[in-house]
């Protein structure tokens, strides 16, 4: 096993030059035959939410939800997504930092996952992590000599001096000097500590690297000197990198590839290129539109995404997006514009998580009229307005008949009738992406995407063209 | 399989990260570092040792016959405590020499710490050395109530003064530096055996008190789950458990014996430390140089050994010496109820034997009270003084 070790086997040929070659002609998108260095196939990471001293499981997080992506060698694949949306989780669960809960990693044409704790030891050689908080990834009482060599020391390389030579070479090779060995963390800033984490990462002489959020903490000016630092030893030693961001122009900057999460699940995966050019899945569009740009007469495409972010322990069924999609698919039968229709469905969303508070509508009326003595007196027809208002939706709708069964539902939610309101709502407005999952599938303009519409051939929204049209 | 030659052209023929054949450190034999073989062959001397004294020797007789040398279970427990401190203090700071130095400068600072360290440097020196050469101060009514030397008391109190007698007053001698007790006793001698009683409860009970409360503490932080629950319920009932009464029947039982005090209080005594110890842990835990010792393949104990224990230390080293004078001072108390071992002359002891005789022979109480006194004030300030100078993240680090 231990023939894995070494960056030559992956070919008999000298093998720096060589594989740095291969990594420039992986970046111009030849050779697609390789084999993927690593595999991910269905990762699951679940936290149990458990109750009460025997531990009963009530729920999970399901944090990370079947994801499947490939990082081919020498390539540097993103994985971009909002807070809480399982990247990071995903990071530390593939190389088993946290046990995965379900799923197979191939590394190499290995499960990773069935290893034992010998072979993961070994494993850990190949794959090395940099993290995302240089202040809390050196231990302060630890020197940056000491911490670099920690890989070295715990894989048995128990000569000293050899230590000493490799940290202060390393140290050089990423632009620090070999005398800042001897200092401590606290000592450092925050982008030579990023440094350091590179040069601890290297000293494995991994195959690949995982950097999660590796510049979110650190100045604008010094996250491209990093990035570029990266760019520059995956071009010498052929690294494979997957870098988790939220950062977009980050993405932008390095990645070959790029895979968009959302609640736990992959739902878009391509080119960065093609992905930044030709945005298929609506959250990628809406991440996209979310780029402030330069150009001070752009005044954004009006793409925003409305409610929170979903809780892990209790997914949205059917497409998870759809409780935010600017383009959630309407039903049949109906003329809404899509905005009015987003907000309609806003207005049946919040209803159904029984957020929906007329008792704090009326008391909000009741402060600003000063007729009003106690919230009684505030009369239906004002709240039903007050309540459109809320949620911006237009009085009448353009459609009668939506018209006439939101008019009706709201009736009944004045009058405390809510649960009718709300089955009335979901007879009527129910959309497929509440009930149907997408899953991943070739689009048209290359990259994989998960969305009804892309399944459906539903022809884009006219909020798409307007993204489309940046 | 080749190696790797120096492909990148980077500084001359220093070895690099690639040129690690890590098939060979596979192959390669684990040898202990040389370290390691003399730490442990210390302590299987030790170990022979006890075992020499209470299995093989006949019983009764001396440990070695030909220096009169007879070693107490409590003499055993104190060779442990003073190599376990060689082993894992004096030899880690002489090997990180500019860390010790960093520390030195830092604690240095610190005036009254420095000279609190030189005075406990004294006491130890002088109670590890008087006690071997001095005899046990002995029973010697006639030689009662002399006073200390500069001093003079009433010619009638002394029965027999031993110095000079002039103008109706006895003048204390050089004979008795320190003066004696009421039973003749001198109080010097008992001052220094009575550093060593003191060096000895602090020392031996800290030392299984921090084994035990950090071994406990981490290891509940870093494993959590049922092995967490199980340790700390246990402290939680260990300190309810009424500590003192166990010794008060022991004392009833068997006699006081300086050894089962110790013992018991080091052995009952850990669970406060070992919840400081486990919530610090707990939170040290959750950093990312755990997860990156994780990733870089590294085991649980290396983890707890390498990241957890340094950086818990802190709050370890301010409960310690926070503990040794509380220990101290209760040995005292407990001497001075004359429920301490009636064979060691302790402080309190001593302390206790001039109760009655304040009025007229002050000496007696107050100069172990001094002793006592400064050498608890001496840990209060180094515990201070380690605190501030093992904090890395204080100002005027480094070079």
């Amino acid at each position: 096993m231990a023939g894995r070790m070494r960056v030559g086997n992956r070919s008999g040929q000298p093998e720096v030059v060589d594989v740095s070659n291969r990594a420039a002609d992986r970046r111009r998108g030849s050779s697609e035959s390789d084999e993927p260095l690593l595999s991910v196939q269905n990762l699951k990471k679940h936290y149990p939410i458990t109750e009460g001293i025997l531990s009963k499981e009530v729920g999970r997080v399901r944090a990370v939800d079947g994801i499947d992506f490939d990082v081919y060698p020498g390539e540097t694949v993103g994985i971009v997504g909002e807070s809480g949306c399982g990247k990071s989780t995903a990071a530390s669960s593939l190389i088993r930092l946290e046990e995965p809960t379900e799923g197979t990693v191939q590394f190499d044409g290995e499960d990773i996952t069935e290893y034992d704790s010998e072979e993961m030891k070994a494993f850990r050689r190949r794959v090395q992590m940099i993290f995302q908080d240089p202040e809390s990834s050196f231990d302060p009482r630890m020197s940056i000599g000491d911490a670099i060599a920690e890989p070295l020391t715990v894989q048995g390389l128990t000569d000293k001096g050899r230590r000493n030579e490799i940290v202060a070479d390393l140290l050089e090779r990423v632009g620090l000097s070999a005398s800042d060995a001897d200092r401590y963390p606290h000592e450092l800033s925050g982008g030579q500590k990023q440094r350091v984490g590179l040069a601890r990462a290297l000293s494995m002489n991994p195959d690949m690297i995982i950097a999660d959020e590796p510049v979110s903490a650190l100045d604008v000016s010094i996250q491209s000197e990093i990035l570029s630092l990266m760019n520059d030893l995956q071009a010498n030693f052929g690294l494979s990198i997957l870098i988790i961001s939220h950062n977009l122009a980050v993405i932008r900057q390095i990645c070959d590839r790029v895979a968009v999460m959302y609640l736990g699940e992959i739902v878009e995966l391509g080119r960065t290129d093609e992905v930044f050019a030709n945005p298929q899945h609506p959250y990628t569009r809406a991440l996209l539109a979310s780029i402030p740009t330069a150009d001070p007469n752009d005044r954004g495409m009006g793409v925003e995404l409305t409610g929170d972010v979903p809780s892990p322990s209790n997914p949205p069924s059917g497409c998870r997006f759809h409780t935010r999609c600017p383009e959630v698919i309407q039903p049949e039968g109906y003329e809404f514009d899509q905005q009015t229709w987003r907000r309609v469905m806003d207005f049946r969303q919040k209803l159904d998580d029984g957020a929906l508070n007329v008792e704090a509508i009326r008391e909000m009326l009741l402060t600003e009229v000063d007729e009003y003595e106690t919230t009684e007196e505030v009369t239906t027809a004002e709240t039903k307005v007050r309540l459109r208002d809320e949620f911006d939706i237009p009085k009448p709708l353009s459609d009668p008949q939506a018209e006439a069964v939101l008019e009706s539902a709201i009736e009944n939610i004045v009058t405390g009738n809510e649960d009718e309101a709300r089955d009335s709502l979901a007879t009527a407005f129910a959309t497929p992406c509440e009930t149907q999952s997408p899953v991943l599938e070739q689009t048209a303009s290359g990259q994989t995407a998960s969305c009804l519409r892309i399944e459906n051939e539903l022809p884009p929204t006219d909020l798409e063209q307007t993204v489309r049209s940046d | 399989m080749s190696v790797d030659t120096d492909t990148h052209g980077s500084a001359g023929s220093r070895e690099t990260f690639e040129d690690v054949d890590w098939e060979q450190v596979d192959d390669a034999h684990r040898s202990l570092s040389l370290k390691a073989i003399i730490i442990a062959s210390i302590y299987t001397v030790f170990a022979a040792g006890v075992i020499y004294d209470y299995v093989i020797k006949t019983p009764g007789t001396d440990t070695i016959g030909t220096l009169g040398v007879n070693l107490q279970a409590l003499d055993w427990l104190y060779i442990l405590t003073l190599l376990s401190i060689l082993c894992f203090v004096v030899v880690p700071l002489y090997e990180n020499k500019r860390m010790t130095r960093y520390y030195w400068r830092q604690f240095r600072k610190n005036k009254a710490a420095v000279i609190s360290l030189i005075y406990l440097g004294i006491i130890f020196v002088i109670g590890s050395i008087g006690p071997r050469f001095l005899d046990r101060p002995t029973v010697n009514p006639s030689n009662a109530y002399q006073p200390p030397v500069f001093m003079s008391v009433e010619e009638w109190m002394p029965v027999e003064c031993a110095g000079e007698v002039s103008g109706g007053r006895c003048h204390g001698t050089w004979a008795h530096p320190l003066g004696t007790t009421h039973e003749g006793k001198d109080i010097l001698v008992s001052v220094i055996y009575g550093m060593e009683v003191s060096m000895q409860v602090g020392l031996i009970a800290a030392m299984i008190t921090i084994t035990i409360a950090a071994i406990v503490g981490v290891s509940a932080a870093y494993f959590g789950g049922w092995i967490d629950a199980v340790l700390m319920r246990y402290v939680d009932i260990q300190i309810t458990f009424p500590t003192f009464f166990l010794y008060l029947m022991v004392v009833y039982l068997y006699g006081g014996s300086l050894f089962s005090m110790i013992v018991i209080f080091g052995l009952l005594g850990w669970g406060g430390i070992a919840r400081i110890v486990r919530s610090e842990a707990l939170q040290r835990r959750e950093e990312e140089y755990v997860l990156a010792a994780k990733n870089a393949g590294a085991s649980s104990y290396w983890t707890m050994r390498r990241h957890l224990l340094p950086n818990v230390s802190n709050s370890v080293i301010t409960a310690v010496t926070l503990l040794i004078p509380g220990l101290i001072l209760f040995e005292a108390s407990l001497a001075f109820l004359g429920l301490g071992d009636p064979t060691v002359p302790s402080w309190g002891e001593v302390i206790a034997s001039g109760r009655d005789d304040l009025q007229y022979a002050w000496w007696i109480s107050t100069i172990p009270g001094v002793f006592l006194f400064f050498t608890i004030l001496a840990f209060n300030f180094i515990g201070d003084a380690l605190r501030d100078a093992l904090d890395p993240r204080s100002e005027g680090s480094g070079e």
